[in-house]
């Protein structure tokens, strides 16, 4: 086909995205298929915009708007300007909440971070027979309901019959109770977390390990480095930006850590002195239980606020700690 | 206490109806014969009710019975979770103007004081009138216990819910351990051992005393937790937050109730007496302490009987039921509501007005135990003759009868629920000896209540 015919067709109307186009076009000339791919590629996109718009963005907007209102959805509402976010800053109870989440969320990602770097580790040796299933079931807690796990833990974790502390009473120590203790209680809850979180992230890690050259390991092992020295000087420094990935992601959902004491407690309170009571919990008990909908509000951009500003530390953190400094 | 029990179950259980209604839902209507068991809209001549509940508001047993004397209607039942106000998707349905509103729904009694301040966002009652029989809400009026007929009774005087069963409240214990501590362990002579709320603690003191180091040790007691004694007090009176000033929005008072001040008192007297054993109501401790006889005595509402031999069967025989300290309590039950918006508000007040009315609460009461809010059937033999194996052949139609009849109305409020669960952390701190100093706790309690608002 000639230089011609395309021009010719490009002068007189866009061609159908329905047909085929011909491959000529796209080497020959440049500056049509770009524009057509960007137009139709704003509507196959629109389905998420548009769902977002309504679903995600709309309601966030919307819950800027009442965090400056006294807000009684079903009555009247008044605006009173700072007032929530005033009232918030020397309310204890958030105080509280947020020092109960960030213990939580650092009792919980240490450990789940070890132990899934661990695990990624054992999975990674070609000596492992069967590593497939292996695999397969380190998804299984964390596609497991929370209510479940959250019931099955209350268990393990109960005062006088529950798992763990008929163990501790075996070896002659008193019965920890782990609902009511502050410390305790962010244990029961971080250990779920654990137990969820830790396979899924040992996946995330076992794809960055298989990345990693094996000429790094095979001169590694020529200068004389065993095992334990390679997975130190090689395989840890290449998971850098892993690490710094599956923290991020765990910092969001850390803090926002929501069913877990809700199941533990069996109340929004987060127990009798709010000893785990969490960012989230806080916030559904002003909107649910006391109906504050406006101080609800405040306390959901506060979240975000807080989730942004512990991103940011966290980012930078994790780079200095790797040392790459980019 | 009561909710939590409702939700797991009612969790466990909303699996169970999404599954069936998404098999329902790909079931095509292509019989000939108009079969509205498998209808999922209104149409074709069947009528489809839809009923948002949690636990077991919603008997299945009555549900089968009312299709054989309606087949053209269709109960569609959705379970949610109840503890949490929009459990049953009533608030936001309401803000959003009534629209995709259920016919039918439950709501639970310690939402009550909330829901009386929107009476805007029911059907009034009052005003619609059952096909057979011609009857509205103030002709059933009669039927109720006045005390729970309040509860669905909004503050512009409309009726906004009818009320299901009453929970009642007496204690049930042990009377083996009772007898074995020495201690009275014959119902009549229980009850008038405990007849006040010291004399429950002295009694609690002498069974404490007789346990072992090795009992001791294990966290053994008396009462399964004291927080329940101060929500069972507060309901023996006649104002517990509010006072009925003739206002919607009522008065105030808890800062000032006498009654408060006893209740809290009360239930510090016993943490100091160590009569509890701390264990959380419905948590796996529970369950299994209440085979084990971690404790020997716990306040129970009708409901609880059912759940106490689901979860303790080998202790069958062991167990009696004696009159609540103080006389009378109540914990628990629900109004049945038709939200404004619903589709088919007449047959879901000819479905309500069938399913409340006393020959189905005595039904409900020989199929599951729950006890009748219609005070006629507290005289018919069926209630007054009913003794149970379990609880050592008590005649606990009659125990609970007698106790739910010595209840008064009280002025529920809007902010009620948020003040319950404020007073009730400050009581807990007392109870689990997080807090030395009672004032301390109690100072707690008023400050986090006053935050409601």
């Amino acid at each position: 086909m000639s230089q011609t015919t395309v021009g010719k067709a490009r002068v007189s109307k866009p061609p159908s995205p329905w047909k085929p186009v011909k491959p000529q076009r796209k080497v020959n000339n440049i500056n049509a298929v770009p524009s057509l791919n960007g137009r139709w590629g704003y509507l196959f996109t629109a389905p998420f915009f548009v769902m977002f718009l309504i679903f995600g963005l709309a309601p966030i907007l919307y819950s800027v708007y009442i965090a400056f209102f006294n807000w009684d959805a079903l009555g009247t509402q008044e605006f009173i300007g700072l007032a929530n976010f005033d009232e918030l800053f020397i309310d204890t109870r958030f105080w509280n909440a947020l020092v109960n989440t960030l213990d939580i969320w650092l009792l919980s990602t240490i450990p789940m971070l070890i132990f899934s770097i661990g695990l990624a580790a054992i999975l990674h040796n070609p000596a492992l027979r069967g590593s497939t299933f292996f695999r397969t079931i380190l998804l299984v807690p964390n596609i497991t309901s929370v209510l479940a796990i959250a019931i099955v833990f209350g268990q393990l974790f109960g005062r006088d019959f529950g798992m763990v502390n008929i163990i501790v009473g075996a070896f002659g120590f008193e019965h920890i109770d782990f609902v009511q203790g502050t410390t305790s209680s962010h244990v029961a809850i971080a250990s779920m977390i654990v137990w969820r979180w830790t396979g899924y992230n040992a996946l995330i890690f076992l794809a960055a390990m298989l990345a990693i050259p094996n000429e790094l390991y095979e001169s590694a092992s020529l200068d004389g480095a065993g095992k334990f020295k390679q997975f130190i000087y090689v395989t840890l420094p290449s998971l850098r930006n892993t690490i710094t990935f599956v923290l991020i992601v765990g910092t969001i959902g850390g803090l926002q850590v929501f069913a877990e004491p809700l199941i533990l407690g069996g109340s929004f309170n987060g127990g009798d002195s709010g000893q785990f009571s969490t960012l989230t919990l806080f916030l559904f008990e002003q909107a649910f239980v006391a109906y504050k909908w406006g101080y609800a509000a405040a306390i959901g951009i506060m979240i975000t606020v807080i989730v942004a500003i512990v991103s940011v530390i966290n980012f930078f953190i994790t780079r200095k700690l790797s040392g790459d400094g980019k | 206490m009561s909710k939590k029990f409702v939700s797991i179950k009612a969790a466990a259980l909303l699996a169970t109806a999404t599954l069936t209604m998404g098999v329902l839902g790909f079931v095509s209507p292509a019989s000939a014969v108009v079969d509205c068991t498998k209808a999922t809209v209104s149409g074709n001549g069947c009528i489809v009710l839809t009923v948002n509940t949690f636990g077991d508001v919603i008997q299945p047993a009555l549900v089968a019975a009312y299709r054989n004397l309606r087949p053209d209607v269709k109960l569609a039942i959705k379970k949610s979770d109840l503890d949490a106000l929009n459990g049953t998707g009533l608030f936001t349905q309401c803000a959003a103007g009534g629209a995709g509103n259920p016919d039918i729904a439950a709501v639970e009694i310690s939402y009550s004081g909330f829901w009386r301040a929107y009476p805007q966002c029911f059907v009034d009652l009052r005003n619609l009138r059952t096909t057979d029989g011609n009857k509205s809400a103030n002709d059933l009026k009669k039927d109720y216990l006045s005390w729970r007929w309040e509860h669905g009774v909004g503050y512009n005087d409309a009726v906004i819910g009818i009320p299901t069963d009453v929970g009642g409240l007496e204690v049930a214990y042990r009377w083996d351990l009772f007898k074995k501590a020495g201690l009275p362990y014959q119902r009549d002579a229980v009850g008038k051992a405990w007849s006040t709320w010291p004399k429950f603690i002295e009694f609690g003191k002498k069974y404490v005393a007789k346990l072992t180091a090795a009992q001791r040790k294990a966290n053994v007691g008396f009462i399964d937790n004291i927080g329940t004694i101060y929500p069972a007090i507060m309901n023996q009176g006649t104002e517990k937050y509010y006072r009925n000033n003739g206002t919607d929005q009522g008065l105030l008072i808890y800062k000032t109730n006498k009654q408060l001040k006893t209740a809290f008192d009360t239930t510090v007297a016993a943490s100091n007496a160590k009569i509890g054993t701390r264990i959380g109501q419905f948590s796996s401790d529970w369950n299994v302490g209440m085979s084990k006889g971690t404790f020997a005595a716990m306040l129970a509402p009708a409901w609880m009987m059912d759940y106490i031999k689901g979860q303790a069967p080998t202790t069958k025989g062991k167990w009696d039921i004696a009159e609540v300290p103080g006389g009378g309590g109540n914990m628990g039950g629900s109004q049945l509501t038709i939200p404004k918006g619903a589709k088919n508000s007449q047959e879901a007040w000819n479905f309500i007005a069938w399913y409340l009315a006393p020959a189905q609460q005595l039904t409900v009461f020989k199929t599951y135990g729950l006890f009748p809010s219609t005070p006629s059937l507290y005289s018919n033999t069926a209630l007054t003759g009913y003794k149970d194996p379990f609880f050592n052949n008590a005649p606990v139609g009659k125990i609970y009868g007698d106790g739910v009849k010595k209840l008064k109305p009280i002025f529920e409020g809007k902010l009620q629920r948020c003040i319950d669960m404020a007073m009730g952390s400050a009581i807990s701190l007392v109870a689990n000896g997080k807090e030395k100093v009672p004032a301390k706790a109690f100072a707690t309690g008023i400050a986090a209540a006053g935050k409601c608002k």
